[in-house]
């Protein structure tokens, strides 16, 4: 096993970067919640989903965190009146992507929160080990 | 020659802490992970008493090989007792942000106190030495 130190910065730096692809899925999902598909009742955009699970590093043997999948939520379109649309269907009816603004806003809420807290947990990590290399500085 | 006491509890000291440091980074890392429940380590005191209790092997020669009583081997990673306020999450999850954070504070504090501790009795061994 390496030095529990330098693991704890690797899961800190893999939870850092598995949050900013929730962050770029949160963020696809709000640019898109609006987008309609092109022909006459073609699907729209579906939401995008993001799962995690935690994996063992073999180099360092750190349980660091990964995307494990990314998936499409199979909840049903939302159906809007609106004839003049170009994707309307023969009744008027437009698709529109199944995307909640404002739950995409709680997720962006948490994954900033989560960041955030590996940030933390790196800068106190950091602050252990140099405390640890100013025990050499001292004693001159 | 025998460790200088202080020093070795010390050092046993830094170690635990930093494979504290390490669980708990890990928890904050799959604070959203499913089904991924809060883990932290054997108390300071536990792996204190064990390692007093393990026998160090007879050796006939000094040169021959110790057995190496600081190691993470006897550090034992265990699910923490689950925060009643927050409890299991909808998705299987256990980790509560707050805890774990307040734990990584009072590790950092520690692990402040530990080192200026060893660097003064350092200091005051040196003082006596130069004179």
């Amino acid at each position: 096993m390496t030095d529990p130190l330098s693991a704890a910065l690797k899961i800190a730096g893999s939870g850092l970067e598995a949050q900013s692809t929730r962050m770029r899925i949160v963020s696809e999902n709000i640019a898109n919640a609006r987008s309609t598909g092109d022909t006459p009742g073609a699907d729209p955009y579906r939401r995008k989903t993001i799962t995690f699970g935690s994996e063992l590093d073999k180099v360092s043997g750190a349980q660091v965190i990964e995307v494990e999948k990314l998936g499409f939520d199979k909840s049903d379109f939302i159906e809007e009146y609106d004839p003049g649309n170009p994707a309307a269907d023969e009744r008027g009816v437009v698709k529109m992507p199944n995307v909640n603004v404002l739950i995409e806003m709680g997720d962006m809420r948490e994954t900033n929160r989560t960041y955030e807290a590996n940030l933390q947990t790196i800068k106190q990590t950091r602050d252990m080990i140099s405390q640890t290399i100013s025990l050499l500085k001292a004693s001159q | 020659m025998n460790p200088i006491q202080l020093f070795e509890l010390a050092s046993r000291q830094a170690e635990w802490l930093s494979v504290r440091q390490q669980v708990v980074a890990g928890n904050i890392a799959n604070a959203s992970t499913p089904k991924y429940l809060a883990k932290d380590i054997t108390p300071f005191s536990a792996v204190l008493d064990n390692t007093a209790m393990v026998q160090h092997m007879a050796v006939t020669q000094p040169g021959h090989m110790a057995s190496n009583d600081i190691s993470a081997d006897n550090i034992d990673i265990e699910e923490s007792e689950l925060n009643d306020e927050i409890g299991i999450q909808e998705s299987g999850n256990s980790v509560a942000i707050s805890e774990e954070l307040s734990k990584t504070g009072e590790i950092k504090r520690q692990h402040e106190l530990n080192t200026s501790l060893m660097s003064s009795f350092h200091r005051m061994m040196l003082m006596t030495v130069k004179r």
